[in-house]
């Protein structure tokens, strides 16, 4: 299991096809882990580019950090992973909460990225994102398993459930992400989106509660372009191949 | 890398397998199981898909360049990667030895 010191603490990334000319960055979203990627998405691209996924910070197998989950933390993270990784410039996309670190990407570190791809990123403003950072409690966790899960088709066993709901527990009470989320409220709306030159893939269900998001962005970054694929906001698992082909011609047109 | 190229017999494949899956979930967790061929990943197991990440990452370690095994994975869809039982891993690890 490859695990690398990066700002003094360790985290797990996975790197398929090393050597090729372009190197691809996938982050994955809050809750979660490079798994989103792992087993349909990252093969594929690594068919052509050089692919790297890595857990965010008290994701995956990642160390806890008690703080540091506003988009300036996270992409402090980022580009120090790029740096201890020497990757000097690489096409970046992110899913949900990742997408936003991606986009804040682009916006800090434009010289260290090439082409931009988000799905699924949600409107940090949105009522239903914030209200799930809000009201979470052991019965969300169950009632949110009980009657979201056949949209990902997974049913979470009782080792699975006490396991994520440590991770909910430790995230929502113990670090700072709600109060540091709570400070993004307003990145949408901010003057920097427009500033983003990279072309950039949007990525949106057809059905999710995040399209409207997609639809903002489309309109905020000059050389965007929206594609909505049929499913909700978890795309990446509902249809993984259409996500990885997408990403795939996108990423290598010239 | 700890890689090999000796042959293992299907029972030794099992017995690795198993041996992956008590370093990946802890001793504790594989105590309470009756771990079988038939076994799936998600339902019986209970494994998460990061462990299923770090299962996988010991396979690859372990056969090195024998096996293709997230390639294998990738061929998959989801509801097949939800059904994948030990069998199905032990007989495509029987078939990249042959």
């Amino acid at each position: 299991m490859p695990i690398i010191t990066v700002n003094n603490k360790s985290v797990h990334i996975q790197e398929l096809n090393k050597g090729a000319a372009e190197t691809i960055v996938l982050v994955h979203g809050m809750f979660s882990n490079l798994s989103v990627y792992y087993f349909n998405i990252a093969p594929l691209l690594a068919t052509k580019c050089h692919v790297v996924l890595y857990d965010l910070k008290s994701h995956g197998m990642s160390e806890k950090a008690l703080e540091g989950y506003d988009l300036t933390s996270m992409t402090n993270d980022l580009f120090a992973l790029m740096e201890v990784l020497n990757l000097q410039k690489v096409h970046l996309g992110g899913y949900s909460f990742g997408g936003l670190i991606a986009l804040k990407m682009a916006i800090r570190f434009p010289e260290r990225i090439n082409k931009l791809a988000i799905i699924e990123a949600p409107d940090p403003n949105d009522d239903k994102t914030r209200g799930i950072i809000d009201e979470y409690s052991r019965e969300f966790l169950e009632h949110y398993v009980e009657n979201f899960t056949d949209t990902t088709k997974v049913k979470m066993g009782k080792r699975q459930m006490e396991r994520n709901h440590r991770m909910y527990e430790y995230l929502f009470y113990q670090t700072s992400i709600k109060t540091d989320m709570e400070l993004e409220k307003d990145f949408f709306g901010s003057p920097a989106i427009e500033t983003i030159k990279q072309s950039t893939l949007l990525l949106y269900g057809t059905d999710s509660n995040c399209l409207n998001a997609g639809k903002h962005l489309d309109g905020m970054i000059k050389n965007a372009s929206l594609i909505a694929v049929p499913g909700d906001h978890n795309i990446p698992i509902q249809q993984p191949l259409v996500i990885a082909e997408a990403l795939l011609n996108f990423f290598q047109e010239i | 890398m700890d890689t090999i190229t000796t042959k293992l017999s299907s029972e030794e494949i099992f017995n690795l397998m198993k041996q992956f899956i008590t370093e990946v979930i802890g001793e504790e967790f594989v105590e309470e199981m009756d771990i079988t061929p038939e076994s799936s990943f998600t339902k019986d197991l209970e494994m998460d898909s990061i462990e299923i990440v770090s299962f996988s990452e010991k396979i690859k370690a372990h056969f090195g360049e024998q096996i293709d095994f997230t390639g294998w994975l990738s061929s998959m869809d989801l509801d097949q990667l939800i059904n994948l039982n030990l069998g199905m891993i032990i007989s495509y690890i029987e078939e990249c030895q042959s």
